[in-house]
């Protein structure tokens, strides 16, 4: 045997020995519930807030519950959170509390989550209904009316419209409920102040492609009015391909989730209204909620988070 | 025994990373030496070491897929098509999606041979086509598939792995065999060593490349199958970025991006690497900045470790 070999072999048997060392559970953690928050892109500072504000609450609860925050790399990608749901049930969590990234693909991996014992406990985006009923698996949603929210963001920028105004809408990924419920939501608004919807596009949730979109819209439309965008990170592509065509001030733009980078361009109008949907404290809802059902202190059933208007005075 | 050994060192580096990595997440959280952790791996890899078996035979005749990410995506949806929307039954489904992924594959390769396109160019080309193609045939909507090829991913009666993870596994042993044993194996490295004087040997180089593209095409239609089964629901917006995962994994493995040089086994370690890696740290919960730091240190520090093995070996 030559040397390298015995100092692989050495090697092995120390990383063997460090890891059987392992500190062994201790009683009372074991009897703290364990709760997994698994969201959609980190990069998406609404989901970051969602983290903050769990965290937040888990450092003010420490005695309550346990918590592992994970997040995707983008909005659509599946396999990685179909693999982050199976890797929380590999960690013996109680509870899975996620905003899943499509409506109904996620499905299966959850009910085999469930299927393992571990409750399932939905947030922000709603999984389809017809999906969840042809997989039996019961789950309480927690989360914001969304299209009631994209409603009230509608209706204040139709008040600053005329009767046959063209306006365009950049949806989200097309597959997510969330997305076709804000979708409804702005449309319900423009149908109701007599608006013309020109386009309905997607923008993938994301900026750099809302911006692509947004650009090719403005050219397109000469007479566009407004553009709605489902989230705020598309609103700010939005702002950008205004500005580049020159037409800044000339076509109003709204978003939804009040992200802090749309804050100062609310301020200054360059941003007509967003929605707040108090994403910092979405999951912590949604925690709450699942901490109550293993408790045996609630229900599964749907709970209805506010959303309210943010708009200059 | 002394052969066993001189195979092993050829793994070696990569074995101890893998250890290490499991001793170190083993270390940082009660909850990851479990079986239900080896399990969740284990039927995670399927389609990717599927999709990184046919990349690292093309990185072995110097060529290069980018394409595989959207051609599985586009093999996914044709089969959630024809599994939801034209009744077809699984087998046929499952076969015509392998067929979408050879058409792919053949595409790719015969351009690259006959009109002299670089490959790196022709699969930049597929990776939109298939992609653009994958959202028209599903008109952008994930396609929910409701159990119609669960039994894939579920476990073998008994077994804890699942008949995808099994596929996969005869697939990287029947590629290794290919590579190591058969006639178009040694073919394969002679064309990446050196294609001219493979050619002015006599050996007729188009056809092995283009069998190589198809092959790599066909593995990512096999990937799309198992990913399907996993999800449960084939989506156009799948394997994004999946081609860089199947390079990171065959580059770990040792497989040289200059052709010639690579092992069909040492990619699938890779793959374990990459996997076991993406496992804990979901598990630890690292934040998202973190897990990108991590995995791209390791990818890196896999391939040092690996290239300081030969040095002294040598």
């Amino acid at each position: 045997m030559k040397k390298q070999h015995l100092y692989l072999l050495a090697a092995l048997i120390g990383l063997a020995a460090l890891s059987a060392c392992k500190p062994a559970v201790p009683a009372d953690a074991a009897a703290k519930p364990r709760v997994a928050l698994v969201m959609k892109s980190l990069a998406n500072e609404f989901f970051q807030n969602m983290a903050e504000g769990a965290k937040k609450h888990e450092a003010a609860h420490a005695t309550d519950y346990e918590l592992i925050v994970n997040g995707i790399k983008n909005e659509t990608d599946l396999t990685e959170q179909v693999g982050l749901v199976e890797q929380m049930v590999a960690q013996g969590v109680q509870a899975i509390v996620i905003a899943p990234a499509d409506s109904k693909a996620l499905v299966p991996a959850l009910k085999r989550a469930k299927d393992a014992g571990v409750l399932v406990v939905n947030i922000d985006n709603k999984l389809d209904a017809d999906t969840l009923k042809q997989a039996n698996l019961p789950v309480s949603f927690v989360g914001p009316d969304n299209r009631e929210g994209a409603a009230k963001v509608g209706a204040a920028l139709a008040a600053k419209l005329k009767t046959g105004d063209q306006v365009a809408i950049l949806e989200g990924v097309p597959t997510a409920f969330n997305s076709q419920q804000r979708r409804a939501g702005f449309e319900d608004a423009m149908k109701q102040g007599g608006m013309k919807v020109v386009s309905v596009q997607s923008g993938q949730w994301e900026m750099d492609k809302a911006n692509t979109v947004a650009s090719s819209l403005v050219t397109e439309h000469a007479n566009l009015k407004a553009i709605l965008c489902a989230n705020d990170n598309m609103a700010l592509g939005a702002v950008a391909a205004v500005r580049a065509a020159g037409k800044t001030g000339q076509i109003l733009i709204v978003g939804f989730d009040n992200i802090s980078a749309i804050q100062p361009m609310i301020a200054d109008g360059r941003v007509l209204a967003t929605a707040d949907q108090h994403g910092d404290q979405l999951a912590v809802f949604g925690i709450e909620k699942a901490l109550a059902i293993l408790k045996g202190a609630a229900q599964l059933e749907d709970k209805k988070t506010p959303v309210d208007l943010i708009a200059k005075p | 025994m002394k052969k066993f050994l001189h195979r092993f060192r050829d793994y070696a580096a990569l074995v101890l990373i893998l250890v290490a990595l499991v001793a170190l997440f083993g270390s940082l959280s009660n909850h990851f030496l479990t079986a239900a952790t080896f399990n969740s791996v284990a039927n995670r890899i399927p389609t990717l070491t599927l999709v990184a078996t046919g990349m690292t035979l093309v990185l072995i005749i110097g060529g290069i897929d980018l394409s595989v990410g959207s051609v599985l995506a586009l093999a996914a949806a044709v089969l959630g098509v024809l599994l939801v929307d034209w009744h077809w039954p699984l087998l046929l489904s499952a076969l015509a999606a392998v067929a979408v992924g050879v058409a792919a594959g053949f595409f790719n390769g015969f351009v690259c041979v006959k009109l002299r396109v670089p490959s790196f160019i022709v699969t930049l080309g597929t990776l939109e086509m298939a992609r653009g193609l994958a959202y028209l045939t599903t008109n952008s909507q994930t396609k929910y598939l409701a159990g119609k090829v669960d039994a894939l991913a579920q476990p073998i009666a008994g077994l804890p792995i699942t008949p995808a993870t099994l596929l996969a596994v005869l697939v990287v042993v029947a590629a290794q065999f290919m590579l190591s044993r058969a006639v178009i194996g040694r073919k394969m490295i002679a064309i990446g060593t050196n294609e001219a004087a493979t050619r002015l040997a006599g050996i007729a180089t188009a056809p092995v490349k283009v069998f190589v593209f198809a092959t790599a095409g066909a593995l990512a239609g096999l990937g799309a199958i198992c990913q399907s089964a996993r999800l449960g629901a084939s989506d156009p917006n799948g394997g994004v970025g999946l081609e860089l995962s199947a390079i990171a994994a065959a580059v770990i493995g040792g497989t040289s991006l200059s052709g010639g040089k690579g092992s069909v086994v040492c990619t699938f370690i890779g793959v374990l690497i990459i996997a076991t890696l993406e496992a804990g740290l979901a598990q630890i919960g690292a934040s998202e900045p973190v897990k990108r730091l991590v995995t791209g240190a390791v990818i890196v520090l896999a391939v040092v470790a690996d290239g300081l093995r030969k040095k002294s070996q040598s």
